[in-house]
């Protein structure tokens, strides 16, 4: 259920904002949240993105990072930074997580909500806040715009 | 015994098989959907409505519905792909099909195409459609594995498949529920309303028949699909199967 409505709410921002996500096509990226059981894969294809927890699919890029971390990296934590800390494990061409993480980053969906039907919403909700600290200050549309302009993801419109 | 399979709980000739569902659906058809309202609860209506909201139809998208009857998903997903798109509303039967017509034009849905086919056999190039449907239709086909690389074959790549079908339970006490309602309840209400206990009693039986979750997952993935994952609804009464051309 939880991937179905983030499965709309991406493909949506993708239709509202018309990105293209050309660069993406044909890659699949695989998200696991080490300390809880959560794997989900990201399967750009034929203009759009599907989630789904299949794990038969071999994956262009594997995720692996703790929950804190990635509330952390979809409220702004800079990608590279995480890395370089070791607090995230990525297997794969660390561009096209980087294009995924943008519009995760972007996507009206509530991580800390969907987070906390497994770990009791208690420890979601101080997760969430730790997650908030980190939330980068120009994490607005205009510059996240900007960002994905930056990563290859053009908005259709500009060109 | 060779070349038999099943229709409901009997063992038939593999050749009969598909007149004997013909005759099945004729005699339903003109009643097919208050009886769907009034043997699901309605919530037919729920399961129908999570399928579209799972299948990634964006306008201009082409769509193929299968074993499509009274056009409940096409309907659907006629609003999805807009003046853009394009909604093909399939049955291998001729008075499904005309239901489905009817009701699709008396609510004033535009650009539906209607075609009389067998998903065994779809006469569609490869590569075609967006998306391809089939909803409580697979149970009903002779040949299953036929059926599923014939949708795989006429998806585009990236393509997704979606089959709702009855399942398998794995609530003990829903399943006996179940089975006391399908076997009892069902056929007597298929008489009442209906005046067709028969057909009734083959729907339930054809249920039972019906592949389990992971066993059609397998199929699935044979057929070729690059993944395939389900979604159990109403504790397994039913469930989804999503395919994509990967
Ligand atoms: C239970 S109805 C489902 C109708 C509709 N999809 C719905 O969900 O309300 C099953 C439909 O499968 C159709 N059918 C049976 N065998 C078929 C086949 N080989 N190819 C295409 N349709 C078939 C029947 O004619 C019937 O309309």
């Amino acid at each position: 259920m939880q991937s179905m409505i983030l499965q709309s709410a991406l493909n949506h921002l993708l239709e509202a904002h018309q990105i293209d996500i050309r660069p993406l096509d044909g890659k699949t990226v695989y998200f696991s949240l080490q300390d809880l059981p959560i794997a989900v894969n990201f399967i750009c294809t034929n203009d759009r993105i599907f989630v789904t927890t299949d794990a038969t699919i071999n994956a262009d890029v594997d995720i692996k990072l703790k929950s804190n971390v990635f509330l952390k990296l979809i409220q702004g934590e800079d990608l590279t930074e995480l890395l370089r800390q070791d607090k995230i494990m990525i297997h794969g061409d660390v561009k096209t997580a980087q294009l995924l993480v943008d519009l995760l980053q972007q996507v009206e969906f509530d991580f800390e909500e969907a987070l906390s039907k497994f770990t009791g919403d208690i420890v979601a909700h101080q997760v969430g806040k730790i997650a908030k600290k980190f939330k980068s200050s120009d994490n607005s549309l205009a510059s996240i715009k900007d960002k994905i302009t930056n990563f290859l993801i053009t908005p259709k419109r500009f060109h | 015994m060779e070349n038999t399979t099943h229709f409901g709980f009997k063992d038939v000739a593999t050749q009969d098989k598909q007149g004997m569902v013909r005759s099945v659906f004729d005699s339903v058809a003109n009643k097919y959907d208050l009886m769907n309202d009034v043997l699901s609860f309605g919530a037919h209506r729920l399961w129908k409505h999570y399928t579209i909201a799972t299948s990634n139809v964006k306008a201009g998208d082409k769509v193929l519905d299968i074993a499509g009857g009274t056009g409940d998903l096409a309907r659907a997903f006629a609003m999805k792909v807009g003046d853009t798109g394009q909604v093909v509303l399939s049955d291998i039967n001729a008075a499904m099909l005309g239901e489905g017509r009817k009701n699709l034009i008396n609510r004033g849905v535009p650009g539906v195409a209607f075609v009389q086919l067998s998903g065994e056999q779809i006469p569609f190039s490869d590569n075609t459609f967006d998306c391809v449907s089939i909803a409580f239709g697979l149970r009903n086909v002779t040949d299953k594995d036929q059926c599923i690389g014939e949708m795989y074959r006429v998806l585009k790549p990236g393509g997704c498949l979606l089959i709702l079908e009855f399942s398998k339970t794995d609530i003990a006490l829903l399943e006996k529920f179940y089975d006391f309602y399908s076997f009892n309840v069902m056929p007597q209400l298929g008489k009442i309303i209906a005046n067709d206990e028969e057909s009734y009693q083959y729907l339930a039986e054809s249920i039972r028949k019906h592949p389990d979750q992971e066993t059609l997952k397998q199929m699935v993935l044979d057929a070729g699909f690059g993944t395939c994952e389900y979604h159990n609804l109403s504790g397994g009464i039913v469930a989804l199967h999503k395919g994509i051309k990967v």
